[in-house]
Parts: structure tokens; C-alpha cells; sequence
């Protein structure tokens, strides 16, 4: 199958200045601001790739992934914070599995 | 209702803004309120630089991690550490940073005051924004104030970790920890 490329050049050149800028900000920051830069990074890649993905990793950036808030911090409720990226975390792998085959490799 | 109090009590950070683009006129009067910002010894330490074009506003928002908002005029405030040096002032001075934030907290209000949204980013590579802004050694960007008009929703506001009254933060005379409840 040929590859689907989900980011235009400018898409991932924000996406790259984001990633780099947050390591040197977080440096000097909080040390909970480093999921927060994480999830955002994560949400503004979910919201260039939403158009061009496939219907099924659609699914997956509307359903528990799209739930995340913004600017969530872990000190505010730290067990419901841990337990909404877990959440996201178990979406994230079912839909891995199959995406990339798991599920059938199983059933050989 | 006292207007100063009632623009202070009603003010919030807004991380929602609509496309609409903030007038120049309007980013002046933000400005010219900030001149009358309190200012340690009236040093007048800061430079602000006032950014309007969509493209520089894309690439600082690129290099800002803090910043949720998009825009459509952004005030930099800027410490002159060129001059605080010869003022004698390390550039860790904490004058300089209090008068960022009197500068902001100004700016702000004004802002609040003229139907605009606003907010405070901080978390940016300062190197990134000097290149991006083209500015001088002597000059460091410290803060963003970020402007647009308010869109109808708004993200949830976010919640205190404990809950905050004028009378928690406050001792009167000598200081004595807070009393808990009966």
C-alpha cells in the first residue's frame, strides 16, 4: 500500500519548531509543562493530519484523543489526569494493533 | 460599581480569539496605556515591540510553545539590558521583571477595557524570538502579550488547585499560618 503523507513541508516545520523550542523552554519551566508540551504538540499534529488521514485513524483523533484539554495540568487532579492519558493510551494501542496488523498476526 | 475594580474583577486570559484583526489604533492605545505603567526609579527599562503582520505572528507562534492563542497582534515586552548595565543593574535585577509585569497587568486592562481579548505567553526560545524579530543583543524578549477579539466559547478556565480567597493570600501584621476551619 502506498504511504499517505499527512503533513504538508510547512505542517512539519511547525511541528519541528514546536518540538525544539519546547525542549529548550522546558529547561527553565515546570517540570509538569512536559506533558502538557507533549499532548499539545500531539494535538497540533492531530489537527494537520485529521484531513488526510484514514477514516479508521480518524476515528481514533475524534474519539478520546479529541477529549484531552489543552492546557490540563497534572497538580490540578493529578489521579483524573493520569487516568485520561491512560484512557488515550489504551485508544491509542487498540487502534495500533490494528492498524498495523497485531490483531491478525494473533490469529496465524 | 467602581469601574477600575470592575475591569480588574472581570478580566480574564483569553485563549480563544477570532480572526478578526486587531486595528492598529487599538494596539496603540494598549501601548500608550503601558507607558504609564509603574516603573522601578521611572527607569523606563523596557522596549516593546508591536507585531501586527500575520506571517512574523505565524513563525513566533511556531517557536512559542506556551502559546495556545492565535492572535492577530501581539505586543513583545522587552528588557533593555543594554541600559539597566549602565544603571548598574545586574541582569538579574528583580526590578526588571517586576516592571514586565506591571507593564503586562497595564496592558491588560487596557485592553480588557477596549472589548479585546488578551493574554500573557512566557514560553518561548527567547534565542528563536530574537532571530525572528530581528532584535539587538541588548534587547531580551521576556513576555508576549497576545490581543484579538474574544471568540463566543471559550476553553475552561483552569481550576485553582486549592481554593483561592483575597483572605488566604493575605496576612495582616506579622505573618501566622492561615487558621484551618472549626
Amino acid at each position: 500500500m502506498a504511504p499517505t503523507f499527512v503533513l504538508t513541508e510547512d505542517e512539519a516545520l511547525e511541528l519541528l519548531a514546536f518540538l525544539v523550542t519546547a525542549a529548550r523552554t522546558q529547561l527553565d519551566e515546570a517540570a509538569e509543562y512536559g506533558p502538557l508540551r507533549l499532548l499539545t504538540a500531539a494535538g497540533r499534529l492531530m489537527g494537520f493530519a485529521a484531513a488526510r488521514c484514514s477514516p479508521e485513524t480518524r476515528a481514533l483523533l475524534d474519539g478520546p484523543l479529541s477529549r484531552l484539554p489543552d492546557a490540563a495540568l497534572r497538580s490540578v487532579d493529578p489521579a483524573r489526569y493520569t487516568a485520561e492519558l491512560d484512557e488515550v493510551c489504551r485508544a491509542l494501542a487498540r487502534h495500533l494493533v490494528t492498524h498495523f496488523g497485531a490483531d491478525r498476526a494473533a490469529a496465524r | 460599581m467602581n469601574p477600575v475594580l470592575d475591569a480588574i474583577r472581570t478580566r480574564r486570559i483569553v485563549r480563544a480569539l477570532t480572526d478578526r484583526r486587531v486595528a492598529r489604533d487599538e494596539v496603540e492605545e494598549v501601548l500608550k496605556a503601558a507607558r504609564w505603567a509603574p516603573s522601578a526609579g521611572n527607569r523606563r527599562l523596557h522596549h516593546f515591540v508591536a507585531v501586527q503582520d500575520a506571517a512574523t505572528i505565524a513563525v513566533l507562534r511556531m517557536v512559542s510553545p506556551g502559546m495556545f492563542q492565535r492572535p492577530t497582534a501581539l505586543v513583545v515586552i522587552c528588557v533593555d539590558q543594554a541600559r539597566a548595565t549602565a544603571f548598574g543593574m545586574r541582569p538579574t535585577a528583580k526590578g526588571l521583571y517586576v516592571d514586565v509585569g506591571t507593564a503586562a497587568q497595564t496592558m491588560l486592562l487596557a485592553a480588557h477595557s477596549l472589548g479585546l481579548g488578551a493574554g500573557i505567553v512566557t514560553s518561548f526560545s527567547q534565542a528563536a524570538v530574537r532571530e525572528v524579530l530581528n532584535l539587538p543583543d541588548g534587547l531580551s524578549p521576556e513576555m508576549f502579550i497576545c490581543l484579538g477579539y474574544p471568540a463566543p466559547v471559550q476553553p475552561p478556565a483552569m481550576r485553582a488547585r486549592t481554593p483561592v480567597t483575597w483572605q488566604s493570600l493575605t496576612t495582616w501584621e506579622r505573618y501566622s499560618e492561615p487558621s484551618s476551619p472549626a
